[in-house]
């Protein structure tokens, strides 16, 4: 028993070390981000530096980070600490103080019908090519789910939904970061390239990237209307999390496991619900109404500055999470799913954002 | 600790973080807009 009770608090105070390294390598983001331009200025490097934005500084740091405490032994003690969905649950609820509750109502037709086609479409053609591959069925689940809707945070619930194993839900999101990695630069490269429009832009990027917090690091790289567009379109698929993963569960006692026990209930849909998103929801309408009876507007300079500290804790924390170790173990196939699904995700992404916000004007 | 236990404790922190993240949020905006947090302590 005290053995136990020694072993749970070393866990404690790993978990608050691994916190304590998350905000040390946020400080140095902020640093990096705020004082490099000015070191550099009147040099060739002085453009580049100008034009590299926090989310940069944030995930190279955390990747750094990650190599470091891999190499001195330390990295999967402290990981408890690296709590990305936290941070950017945190910074997300924050940040629709800084979007007017008229422009989320002007959004929400267009976001919902994108994100409705987009899980059922993704989702439907994941679960397809995993079947025909021969990939497992709950491992099929998690791997449709974290594709279609939300990353890791819908890989966990739906592995709550088709009781997956542990290792499934490892690997899954091992890939979700692994693909959203990348996608954080080239999505915005090619919004450039594409010539996109922000409102565009942005629901191309929160219908495609799976993992939210990739979704904010990539908006913000693009600007501020594609960052709030990117949000407003990734709550709403957070938000269909429940429906799918209680629709999971029936599916799975029914028709897979044959137990004839379905739990589909008003109780079930709430537990899966994303609470952020109510967050969200509200911190817009408490600060639309703050502006509107004629509140100080500096103040609201104050929660952006404040939610883009949340965000820099969240992509750091992506860095340090990184981890390809799991991949070996599972083979090719879920990996070729995974990649097939994404490639489907980006075109028809791009169509539907195209065709739901080209005139959209926040 | 079988798997199962193991995604049953991700989901029941994911869903503690969850509501977590929330009350931060809404904390943190309610005491910038009140005036209790000022800019200047925002580095």
């Amino acid at each position: 028993m005290a053995e136990v009770e020694t072993r749970q608090r070393s866990q404690v105070w790993w978990a608050v070390a691994g916190v304590a390294v998350v905000v040390v390598l946020g400080a140095l983001t902020r640093y990096l981000e705020q004082n490099v331009p000015v070191f550099t200025k009147g040099t060739w490097l002085g453009g580049i530096a100008k034009s590299v934005e926090y989310p940069v500084y944030a995930i190279l740091l955390g990747l750094l980070g990650n190599a470091v405490l891999t190499g001195l032994g330390f990295r999967d003690k402290l990981a408890a600490g690296f709590r990305t969905e936290f941070f950017i649950k945190t910074g997300l609820v924050l940040l629709g103080a800084s979007i007017n509750f008229a422009v989320i109502v002007k959004a929400a037709g267009p976001a919902i019908a994108q994100a409705f086609l987009l899980i059922t479409l993704v989702f439907g053609f994941t679960w397809w090519l995993g079947g025909k591959l021969g990939v497992d069925s709950k491992l099929r689940a998690l791997l449709a789910s974290a594709v279609s809707i939300c990353g890791v945070s819908a890989a966990i619930a739906a592995a709550g939904a088709v009781q997956a194993r542990r290792e499934q839900l490892a690997y899954t999101a091992s890939l979700v970061i692994i693909f959203a990695l990348p996608s954080i630069f080239l999505l915005p490269l090619a919004v450039d390239a594409l010539g996109l429009s922000p409102a565009v832009a942005g629901a191309w990027i929160g219908g495609n990237i799976d993992t939210t917090a990739a979704v904010s690091a990539a908006g913000a790289l693009v600007g501020e209307e594609a960052l709030q567009i990117a949000t407003i379109v990734k709550t709403t698929q957070n938000a269909l999390l429940g429906v799918v993963a209680v629709a999971l569960t029936a599916y799975f006692a029914l028709k897979v496991e044959r137990t004839g026990e379905a739990k589909v209930s008003g109780k079930a849909l709430w537990e899966r619900f994303p609470k952020f998103v109510l967050g969200f929801l509200a911190a817009s309408i408490i600060a639309t109404i703050f502006l509107e009876s004629g509140g100080d507007k500096a103040a609201i300079t104050t929660v952006n500055d404040l939610r883009t500290l949340f965000l820099i804790l969240a992509f750091v924390s992506i860095g340090l999470e990184f981890k390809v170790a799991p991949l070996r173990e599972a083979g090719w196939k879920p990996i070729g799913v995974f990649a097939s699904a994404a490639v489907f995700n980006l075109l028809v992404g791009l169509g539907l954002a195209s065709i739901l916000f080209s005139g959209f004007n926040g | 600790m079988s798997a199962e236990d193991g995604v049953g404790r991700e989901r029941k922190l994911a869903l503690n973080e969850d509501w977590a993240a929330t009350i931060a949020g809404l904390v943190l905006l309610g005491l910038v807009l009140v005036g209790a947090l000022p800019g200047w302590l925002v580095p």
